[in-house]
């Protein structure tokens, strides 16, 4: 089962390759460029601060548009070149072929992660004029953001399954939104009277991912670091969120008819 | 290659046409540069998911450029800690905003001591207590604080802030003096000395370094002057007149440790050579001075 898994992860990612999903690195390392040479002038000394919060925001940002505009692909792009046919014609269970595609895509944001982190650390070496602490204390964070992009490639891979790819793109960008004011949703529920509304809001918190958890850029910029243990749960916490939400979305698409 | 000719041609018209219609465009009225800003920092920070670093780094690059702009503008050469006559309206919101949606981020405080301190002080002495709240391990709020303070002439208060900053772990052992000196002679040159001192030794805004720097120069000045006219008052009570050159007076001023120039004109701290105004009777700064006057 493994070894299908890995053959389909391996096929996602030279898809993804091949899509020149990776091409945003170009924008990303012009981006931080024109940051590290301009923003001396216009930040008041403050660049080092600046090209982590444009740096990990970059990265945040361009990993969910591929976590959502390539997640939502994977599913729906087999089924309209009826590659799935061929898939599944073969010993390849459904769920396997889901966490498979997963996989493909954590890995490409993984190569994309790793090399957007590299270049923010290079950047902050370029302005500092040598070696920088800060590009070493950025890396908690920057596990923490690909943490988030695998908990919301898991959330448009659930969706993909079953709607069609525009819904897909604007339901998970709505759980990206919400996901990041679960703070507000868990004070609203314990504030409200009624006991259904309670009941309601906080069953929406449980359900959708905490992704204000994995907001760690403004600290990290500061040089703060999170805890092991608070990095610890965030990953323990993403594993979970993902284990469910591949279940659901292997249970979906197991019902799915593709005659 | 006629499409790469196309394409260049395009792209210049298109460049031409909109520096055609930026100048046909009326000139922005003051009041719409100044438009308030339509969200609170609480909103701005609740809507930034998570980029709310980025968002705070542009609300404070926005205040470097709108008091830039205004100091741009503005014909005559200030301070940047006497900027009250810019009417910088917005400068107020724009720090605040920076500081609530990033409470940790130091140099809109150190900006809010400084510059809008002269502007308004209550809500620089408003925001510098938000920072104090959120950074409560951070001792030099306590002296942007104190200094704001100080500024105020209300050196009770001052001293206050500084005793509390002094209490801080990791705090110098001179914030503790501050407290007594505020209190003993606040208004005294002394204290404005180590005050502009400890604040060009720890600024990281270079503009802000260079304003302590100045002002620095401004309070040696200040006592050089001070030497120099009684030097001067000597001499108009021994000769009954008013020196018609510094040559007159050269070995009074030389016996002072002045340095001078060529024509025995005393050099002040910026090396700029002081000039006699009032018909000899008293002294001023050079025309070329790079030492602040107000």
């Amino acid at each position: 089962m493994l070894g299908r898994i890995r053959a389909i992860a391996a096929n996602a990612f030279r898809e993804a390759v091949r899509d020149r999903v990776l091409y945003n690195l170009v924008l990303f390392v012009l981006l931080l460029t024109a940051a590290a040479v301009f923003l001396g002038e216009l930040s008041g000394g403050q660049e080092r601060k600046i090209i982590v919060d444009l740096g990990l925001s970059a990265m945040l940002l361009f990993g969910v548009f591929i976590s959502i505009f390539v997640g939502i692909g994977l599913v729906y792009k087999e089924i309209e070149r009826r590659t799935v046919y061929a898939i599944f014609a073969k010993p390849v269970g459904r769920g396997e072929f889901l966490v498979g595609k997963y996989l493909g895509l954590c890995l490409t944001l993984l190569v994309n992660v790793l090399a957007m982190g590299a270049g923010i650390s290079l950047a902050l070496m370029y302005v500092s004029r040598g070696w920088d602490p800060l590009a070493l204390q950025i890396w908690p964070a920057i596990l923490l953001i690909y943490f988030e992009l695998t908990i919301l490639t898991g959330v448009a891979l659930l969706f993909s399954s079953f709607s069609s790819p525009a819904l897909s793109a604007l339901l998970t960008f709505f759980v990206f939104i919400i996901g990041n004011f679960s703070a507000d949703l868990k004070s609203l529920a314990t504030s409200l009277g009624s006991s259904a509304a309670r009941i309601f809001f906080q069953t929406i918190y449980y359900a959708l991912p905490n992704l204000a958890t994995y907001s760690y850029i403004t600290p990290a910029a500061h040089g703060q670091m999170p805890t092991g243990a608070g990095l610890a749960a965030a990953a323990a916490y993403a594993l979970a969120y993902v284990i469910v939400i591949l279940s659901a979305a292997t249970l979906i698409f197991n019902r799915r008819n593709f005659k | 290659m006629a499409t790469v000719i196309l394409l260049v041609a395009g792209m210049a018209a298109v460049v031409l046409l909109a520096r055609w219609i930026d100048s046909q465009q009326p000139a922005k009225a003051p009041e719409a540069t100044a438009e308030d800003l339509y969200l609170s920092g609480n909103t701005v920070r609740r809507m930034s998911l998570g980029f709310n670093g980025l968002v705070a780094d542009w609300y404070w690059m926005r205040s470097l450029q709108y008091v830039g702009q205004k100091i741009i503008d503005l014909p005559l050469e200030v301070q940047l800690d006497s900027l009250g006559q810019l009417n910088l309206t917005l400068l107020a919101p724009l720090l605040d905003t920076a500081t609530t949606v990033d409470p940790q981020f130091r140099e809109p405080y150190l900006y809010a001591a400084v510059v809008l301190a002269d502007v308004d002080p209550e809500r620089a002495i408003q925001i510098m207590k938000k920072g104090i709240t959120a950074n409560p391990s951070v001792w030099r709020f306590h002296q942007h604080l104190g200094y704001i303070y100080w500024k105020q002439k209300n050196f009770q208060a001052a001293s206050e802030t500084f005793s509390q900053g002094a209490a801080i772990p990791g705090a110098p052992p001179w914030m503790e003096a501050m407290k007594a000196k505020m209190l003993a002679d606040g208004g005294s040159r002394e204290v404005a000395r180590e005050i502009y001192q400890r604040m060009y030794e720890q600024a990281e805004d270079q503009e802000v370094k260079e304003m302590a720097r100045r002002r620095l120069l401004q309070l040696a000045s200040l006592d050089q002057r001070d030497a120099l006219r009684k030097v001067l008052s000597l001499f108009e009570t021994r000769a009954g007149r008013c020196p018609a050159s510094w040559r007159e007076i050269e070995v009074a001023v030389r016996g002072m440790r002045f340095s001078s120039d060529a024509a025995g004109a005393p050099l002040d701290p910026s090396g700029t050579p002081y000039v006699l105004v009032k018909s000899g009777c008293d002294v001023d700064l050079g025309p070329d001075s790079e030492v602040p006057r107000k």
